[in-house]
């Protein structure tokens, strides 16, 4: 105990102290840059993405690294330093380097927050050496060489990908996905009847996705990645900015399997099959609500994305704010103090200001708000920096300014890229739009797209042209209601493929007849569409494309659940009540009395997918089932399901809520 | 044929190799099994025939007199194996720590029942379009 007591009092337990601290706040500003830059290029593509991710991710060890350097250069470690126990005197050292307001009680726990980081580590690396030992014997145990023919069309595939390392393809008896392996001799595991299981296609657009991996090095990156994970564990910033990192790199093979096989439809269901195929394996687990299957099942059947999480933005503004009164709390306002007062602020946002820089000059910022967005990202940038008035701007200011300038000049250019040419420009074409420097060049950019579309390129008039903005019109005067028109999942449907060979009405809801794939029966829905298109190139022959009106705003949205439009969903209303026993969320879920006996069941969630709690309630003429809830302060998601036990019928609704 | 006994053994790792090679192939003769074996690494014919004997006469396979060319089974089926040993590996490998090591098309993480009912849907509406 002495021991660890004399070496918490040395300099360097003192400087990893501080540096954890610090990195509180970096973390936090690094994150929310992520969140802003990811925001700001949301169309671009999952590669660009994945890029600033990992960038950013790899910037928390060195922001970590950098400020511990510079705050033990600030408290030089000295040879064999008396241990210096008496508490004030002894930390003359720290109130030196301009830290004297910093209340005397954390002076005194900072230096222990060392070991127990130590600590911390080393029980996140020993659980990753574990896992990682573990991996290894899946690839030795209860395996067997996959047959002859399917490893021959593997190494056909890594040749068309150009790798250069030769991959083995076996089959597991205990993998129940198929899951890549190693990186010097990389192996992909099969579960056991996979391969007989499913299509010859099927089977290619998974070893497409496993190879694209390998070929992206991915799995050596995973490992960084978990090694960051387990530096700096205490800081949900960093989970955060690793599970985008998870999340884009999916996605990214996901684009590579789509770019080969050209069939994204195929490809989701394939996934879905793989998903539904593992169900009945030992452990059905029931919990997981987290996992991002859905969201690129959804990506894949819908791009561009429908509406993109409006919470990215927000969360990177208050993180910024917090992070911003951390910063000012911890660096008093007084002289500068030469050493390292400004380094690791100016070292480690160096890069970044200039990753944003870079992503952002030309890409416009809050797109959706597009012709009122330029003069509230200046006020936004004003409002930012602490004192605009009393000091000279920084060169992050000046930065800041200049950007929010540059963006109201390009007005017209972003109303073009994210309004009028949204939905048929490629990404490629889009990353070159955005790399263009001059207005001369992207007048002259936007002259080709059109006229590389243009059905008779030797006549005066594009008639591709024309189609493209009539079809935006008649979206902005049909389907707007709040909203403009052509932002609306109808309007994207229509600008995109054109008006539909044949439209189902049922904007006044009520009594509907099911047809006998979706289980037969009246039923009784909210106000929906169906769009019958009898054919749309790369996806197929008769699609039918559903939309719901669930509020009877006229806001209809696109739904790939045809159960959505039921009625018998729920509606979930959240009271907070405040008791002299602490704070209760009521959930009140109003239901149709008439219906027979329902089951209901909820689960409360984090953000974060953690379930918090569940319930079930069996109602049988009820008007509403009602749920008291004790929770602590935090975000969480509802989600309640409802179950006619009768019909079968069936409803989902989530909400997200606030405890204050 | 004996009666295989009442439980058989865990199978050695190296049983667990051609009781996998079966459940992947089917029934198969010795010849099969040592086909698919030697490809990762080199096996003597006779060491796979020797195993198999002794896993029939553990209950870990069913030996099919029948024909010539004796052809042999799994006696259980594969998840059944797979729960005898799933305590260590499969926990530790698709359950735990290791979760975030392995690169897969899918999560290591499990769907939900909800989540999998939406996937149904999904699949059923794709068939529909297919069509």
């Amino acid at each position: 105990m002495n021991e660890i007591t004399a070496w918490v009092h040395r300099p360097l337990a003192n400087a990893l102290g501080w540096a954890l601290l610090h990195f509180v706040w970096e973390g936090a500003a690094l994150a929310a840059v992520l969140a802003t830059v990811l925001f700001v290029i949301r169309p671009a593509s999952a590669r660009v993405r994945y890029g600033v991710a990992c960038l950013l991710l790899a910037a928390m060890p060195i922001a970590f690294g950098v400020t511990l350097a510079a705050s033990l250069s600030a408290h030089p470690v000295r040879a064999a330093a008396p241990v210096q126990l008496a508490a004030p005197p002894g930390f003359d050292s720290v109130a030196d380097s301009g830290t004297a307001p910093v209340p005397l009680r954390l002076r005194n726990v900072l230096p222990w927050l060392a070991p127990l980081w130590i600590l911390g580590v080393a029980i996140f690396y020993a659980r990753g050496l574990a896992g990682w030992l573990a991996v290894r014997r899946l690839r030795r145990r209860g395996v067997c060489s996959a047959p002859r023919c399917w490893q021959e069309r593997t190494d056909r595939l890594c040749a068309r990908m150009r790798l250069s390392r030769p991959v083995l393809l076996l089959e597991s008896c205990f993998a129940d996905v198929p899951v890549l392996i190693g990186y010097v001799r990389p192996v992909i595991l099969m579960p056991l009847g996979c391969l007989t299981g499913l299509s010859a296609q099927q089977i290619e657009c998974i070893l497409i996705h496993e190879l694209a991996h390998i070929r992206r090095h991915d799995y050596l990156v995973n490992l960084s990645q978990s090694f960051v994970e387990g530096l700096l564990f205490y800081h949900p910033a960093v989970w955060w900015v690793s599970r985008v990192v998870r999340a884009e790199r999916e996605h990214c093979c996901d684009d590579r399997v789509v770019e080969m096989m050209g069939d994204a439809r195929g490809y989701a269901a394939t996934l879905a099959v793989l998903e539904q195929r593992r169900f009945p394996a030992p452990q059905a687990a029931l919990a997981a609500t987290g996992g991002n299957l859905m969201n690129r099942i959804r990506r894949l059947l819908c791009q561009p994305q429908p509406s993109p999480t409006s919470a990215g933005p927000a969360l990177a503004a208050v993180l910024l704010l917090v992070s911003c009164a951390v910063a000012l709390a911890a660096w008093p306002a007084r002289a500068p103090v030469p050493r390292w007062h400004p380094s690791p602020v100016v070292l480690m946002q160096t890069p970044v200001a200039a990753q944003v820089a870079a992503n952002a000059a030309p890409t416009p910022a809050a797109l959706s708000e597009a012709p009122q967005a330029a003069p509230v990202v200046t006020a936004q940038a004003q409002a930012a920096s602490p004192q605009p008035q009393t000091q000279p701007l920084t060169d992050q200011e000046r930065k800041a300014q200049e950007r929010a300038l540059r963006q109201q000049l390009q007005t017209p250019y972003r109303k073009w890229l994210n309004e009028d040419a949204a939905y048929i420009i490629t990404d490629e074409e889009r990353s070159a739009f955005l790399r263009l420097q001059s207005d001369a060049e992207r007048e002259k950019f936007i002259e080709k797209f059109w006229l590389r579309r243009d059905p008779t390129p030797g006549t005066a008039e594009n008639e591709f042209k024309e189609e493209q903005y009539r079809r935006i019109a008649y979206a902005n005067e049909h389907f707007g209601d709040g909203v403009p028109g052509w932002k609306t999942d109808r309007g994207r449907i229509y600008i995109t493929y054109g008006p539909p060979d044949e439209i189902e009405d049922h904007s006044s809801g009520g009594t509907y007849q099911r047809p006998a794939e979706q289980g037969g029966g009246a039923t009784s829905t909210f106000p929906f569409q169906q769009w019958r298109y009898r054919y749309i190139e790369g996806i197929g022959n008769n699609v039918i494309i559903e939309f719901i009106d669930p509020t009877r705003s006229g806001e209809f949205h696109m739904t790939m659940d045809p159960s959505e439009k039921d009625a018998l969903r729920p509606k979930i209303q959240i009271v907070q009540l405040h008791r002299d026993s602490g704070t209760q969320i009521g959930v009140v879920i109003p239901l149709d009395a008439s219906g027979g006996t329902l089951d209901v069941s909820g689960e409360v969630s984090t953000p974060d997918g953690r379930i918090v709690q569940t319930f079930e309630r069996q109602s049988t003429g009820q008007k509403e089932c009602t749920k008291l809830l004790a929770l602590p302060a935090g975000n969480y998601r509802l989600v309640v399901a409802v179950r006619n036990v009768a019909t079968g019928v069936s409803g989902r609704a989530e909400t997200n809520f606030t405890v204050q | 044929m004996p009666a295989p006994p009442h439980q058989p053994p865990r199978p050695t790792d190296a049983e667990l190799e051609i009781l996998t090679v079966l459940w992947s192939r089917g029934p198969s003769t010795v010849r099969d099994v040592h086909e698919a074996i030697a490809r990762r690494k080199p096996t003597q014919y006779t060491t796979v025939l020797k195993m198999l004997q002794i896993m029939a006469e553990k209950g870990l396979v069913r030996r099919d007199e029948k024909q010539r060319a004796h052809i042999y089974a799994a006696s259980r089926p594969q998840e059944w194996t797979q729960r005898q040993l799933a305590g260590d590996l499969l926990q530790r490998a698709f359950g735990g720590s290791a979760k975030s090591l392995i690169l897969g098309a899918l999560s290591a993480k499990k769907a939900s029942r909800e989540e999998l009912a939406e996937l149904r849907k999904l699949l059923e509406e794709f068939e529909r379009g297919a069509s």
